[in-house]
């Protein structure tokens, strides 16, 4: 697996089941399951009052409300549109399922379902390559805070969007192994010339952020993705949210990846070292003799 | 650089060699104990003074004797960075698996990356020239991993990157 | 802490994998333990053959279920008898059920992930050692399968009887363990194996299927006796009596069970009769499938038991606990909890007669405890501990780690049985 998935699979596995227990005429169970997504979001899926026959889906995510500022209501309103129910407490959008009235396209709507984080995040994106499109410069930079501590600002330009990623490395290996493949992006790009420009800084933030109070520190990378109308347009529009969103995750998964190829690396090259330490030991050549009807003599 | 490589491992091979006399030799200082002196340094007149073979700043060998134990440790080479962390995180896991390593000590020496320990009761057990070829093997390979690890590392964020632009 | 993301639960078993999110009552995934993965002819040994090939080879891999539908992969299965085998392919197991599966950021969560009993040190450290410098997980702990069976039984239990002692019988599908558990401490020394656990049941009923049946297709012959197995089977007081009730009124206890062909898509039916009962009975006379292993398994119990240390025997019986698929039979823990009973109370009344009558003991309560949660018990017992605040506590955290060591996480406190 090289690219991480997009949709999430507890979300569509326990929808898929329960529609097709629905289909089957099957008595509907209780559920109440919490599952958690990358960068902090929450699902929890649950029975609307004790109602087995009512599925509730909902997502909470820290960000939001800096979601909401750029149009996250009408975008869920537009993907989701008649699944929507009041917000359950402590969450931000709850779609409701009715067992009882399975919509026949249900594969559909369990794809939809499971991508509600990904829908989400794409507000804000949609928006501003809105503008960008419409040629609409100046507007107020986008900044959402997507994990506890790392941002991400989204600005439009007549002819690009810049995005900046904000990202902290836990571990103090991980900001040397992160600047390598952050380095190799900049590279990548001269390959690939339909792909946005990177750009990446390490421990101050980039020259546009330069008068907000952006984050600095030894373990803080910036990479910064300006999107041309190529990737904004109409066409191009979903695909490159889908891998822009998940950015974040997909540099730090392969860090961790790397970490576990080096593992393997090593533990090769242990048992290489141990058997050459161990051609240092003389062999035992004591074998224990037998009969051949199995026995063994014992020389005293 | 790679011709000073091989007058570097001759002279610590033959300086090992000649280290690794050892002898069975109870301590001075407790009863009834027998310790690596090289460890416990107690009673001055059984040390060997150390020697340091260097090939370079980094790369160098410390190589302590005693009368009854040795005690070698490497300094790795490290050009930059990532090589640094690679050997810092290859070193420990080795010492994770000293168990295993019998002659690996747990610890490195202050301003060497990995120690080796050497007993009477190892070579005793063992042949000599088999564990100096070990330390040998080790140090040629060590280089050579480190580098291809870090080499791999780099392979692996090029495609990663590209994998994720090309998708663009 | 408000806010925090729930901890990862992985219980990671011979055959299946269980993993989610603690605080849910059912695992979100149950997969084969087994990884799919490209292995090249080349020469050399198995760990430097694995890293030859192209840059990223090591990514292409399944898990699971994937695994094994995938073609052209070589499956391995990275875990013997509990205990991990193979760490390269391990890690990338857990790599893969992180990522692609629980889709969860390690380093946002929390793990508890479990061992077998008289797993060793070493394996920890090399567990810690993955979990925190690959995935930089910000907290550990490292449960035993058997404590977590102990928990999961609180359910079914008053809040006052929440102890950590007890014994647990551990049936999978391979093989079948009783583990004596005091304060949550594993006694090592006395931990039996018994020869039966499914697939022997399942077996066993395949055998009397084949005597009997025609209509079953060979290749769907164990399909068919484990279906049956799982859907029509359970435990019986008294076996004689059994076949006389089958043999008065065929007709109330002989089931059909139907299911289609795959060749030829036609649908064929097989009777169920006597195997109903007599499958699971083979854990109480395994005389019936295995000749050369005839001890039941309440009398295991009961020796297992008197192995323990004196003080601690009451509170073993007192509370013997089920664990695993194997144990979801009807009627089990009642026919067992009678079978220890009857052993325990003749060895009191044998001491009272040898004693001339001087000598009162106190009887000693046998208790069997059987729950909702059998079949995923030891995953259900980590969700439940995870979940309480005690949990953080206990757990090592990866500042802890980098200070000294992945030897931290050789000991693993136990927690929770004080409320």
């Amino acid at each position: 697996m090289i690219l991480l998935e997009i949709h999430n699979r507890v979300i569509e596995d326990i929808l898929t089941l329960k529609f097709e227990n629905a289909l089957a005429k099957n008595k509907p169970e209780t559920v109440n399951v919490t599952v958690a997504d990358f960068d902090g979001v929450l699902y929890h899926v649950s029975n609307l009052n004790g109602d087995k026959t009512k599925v509730v889906v909902s997502i909470s995510m820290k960000f939001f409300k800096d979601l909401q500022e750029h149009g996250a209501d009408e975008l869920i309103k537009r993907e989701y549109g008649s699944y929507l129910t009041t917000v359950e407490d402590g969450y931000n959008v709850s779609l409701l399922f009715d067992l009882e009235n399975v919509p026949a396209n249900y594969k559909d709507v369990v794809k939809k379902c499971g991508l509600l984080k990904r829908n989400c995040f794409a507000s804000v994106f949609e928006k501003y390559f809105e503008f960008q499109r419409n040629e609409q410069g100046g507007n107020k930079r986008a900044v959402i805070q997507y994990r506890d501590d790392e941002t991400m600002y989204v600005d439009a330009r007549t002819d690009r969007v810049t995005v900046i990623f904000s990202t902290v490395f836990k571990d103090d290996d991980d900001v040397i192994i992160g600047k390598v493949f952050m380095q190799e992006f900049l590279e990548g790009r001269r390959q690939y010339q339909q792909a946005p420009q990177v750009l990446f800084s390490h421990r101050d933030p980039p020259l546009e952020l330069q008068n907000s109070n952006a984050r600095t520190g030894d373990n803080i990378g910036y990479i910064t993705f300006v999107l041309f109308p190529r990737h904004t347009c109409k066409d191009a529009q979903d695909n490159t949210i889908n891998l822009i969103h998940t950015l974040r995750d997909y540099l730090h998964y392969h860090i961790k990846c790397s970490k576990a190829y080096i593992h393997s690396r090593m533990r090769a090259k242990t048992s290489d070292f141990l058997k050459v330490l161990n051609r240092a030991k003389p062999e035992l050549k004591v074998k224990e003799k037998k009969t051949i009807t199995g026995r063994t003599f014992q020389a005293n | 650089m790679a011709a000073t490589l091989k007058p570097y491992l001759t002279a610590v091979r033959h300086t090992l060699t000649a280290a690794m006399c050892l002898e069975n030799f109870s301590s001075q200082v407790v009863e009834r104990h027998n310790k690596p002196e090289v460890e416990v340094m107690s009673s001055k007149e059984l040390l060997l003074s150390p020697v340091v073979i260097s090939r370079n700043e980094k790369e160098k060998v410390l190589i302590e004797g005693s009368i009854n134990s040795l005690r070698i440790s490497i300094g790795v080479k490290q050009a930059d960075e990532i090589e640094k962390i690679l050997c810092h995180k290859f070193m420990r896991f080795m010492m994770m698996r000293a168990e295993n390593f019998i002659v690996l000590r747990r610890k490195p020496v202050k301003g060497y990356d990995i120690s080796f320990l050497i007993t009477n009761f190892h070579t005793e057990t063992m042949f000599k020239h088999k564990l100096v070829d070990f330390i040998i093997h080790f140090m040629e390979e060590i280089d050579k991993e480190i580098s291809e690890m870090k080499l791999a590392v780099n392979s692996r964020a090029r495609i990663s990157a590209e994998e994720f632009l090309k998708r663009f | 802490m408000a806010g925090r993301l729930p901890p990862v639960v992985i219980d990671n078993g011979t055959g299946y994998t269980k993993m989610g999110y603690a605080g849910n009552t059912e695992p979100q995934f149950i997969i084969p333990s087994t990884i799919a993965i490209k292995e090249s002819a080349k020469v050399g040994d198995q760990s430097s053959r694995r890293l030859g090939g192209g840059a990223m080879e090591d990514l292409d891999f399944f898990i699971g279920d994937e695994a094994i539908e995938t073609p052209n992969y070589t499956t391995k299965w990275p875990i013997r008898h509990g205990i991990v085998e193979d760490w390269d392919l391990m890690e990338r197991f857990w790599e893969q059920a992180i990522f692609k599966y629980l889709r969860a950021e390690p380093e946002d969560h929390y793990f508890l992930l479990t061992e077998p009993p008289l797993n060793t040190p070493e394996n920890r450290e090399y567990t810690a050692e993955i979990m925190f410098e690959s995935f930089n997980v910000p907290g550990l702990y490292i449960a035993v399968q058997a404590v977590l069976a102990l928990a999961a039984s609180w359910t079914s239990r008053q809040v006052g009887d929440r102890t950590l002692t007890g014994t647990v019988i551990d049936s999978g599908d391979g093989v079948t363990h009783v583990i004596p558990v005091a304060e949550g401490y594993v006694i090592g020394s006395c931990i039996k194996h018994i020869p039966i656990a499914g697939r022997d049941i399942t077996y066993f009923i395949q055998q009397l299927l084949r005597d009997r049946e025609v209509g079953i297709p060979p290749e769907q012959s164990l399909e068919t006796a484990k279906a049956i197995k799982e859907r029509f089977c359970y435990v019986c007081p008294d076996i004689v009596k059994e076949f006389n009730k089958y043999d008065k009124e065929p007709s109330k206890w002989l089931k059909r069970y139907e299911s289609m062909n795959s060749v030829t898509r036609q649908k064929f039916e097989v009777d169920v009769g006597y195997e109903r009962f007599l499958g699971p009975e083979i854990f109480f006379h395994p005389e019936f499938a295995n000749a050369d292993f005839t001890v039941p398994v309440s009398e295991t119990v009961d020796t297992v038991i008197q192995n323990c240390p004196i003080d601690v025997r009451r509170g073993l019986y007192k509370s013997i606990v089920l664990s695993g698929g194997s144990t979801m039979f009807r009627d089990f823990g009642r026919k067992l909890q009678r079978d220890v009973k009857k052993s325990v109370d003749h060895r009191l009344r044998m001491s009272e007669e040898l004693s001339g009558g001087k000598l009162k003991p106190t009887p000693i309560d046998v208790q069997v405890i059987s729950h909702h949660m059998q079949r995923y018990a030891v995953w259900f017992g980590g969700s439940m501990l995870a979940s309480t605040p005690e949990f953080y506590k206990v757990c090592h955290t990866k500042a802890d780690y980098d200070e000294y060591g992945p030897s931290i996480c050789r000991h693993n406190p136990v927690f929770g049985a004080m409320s």
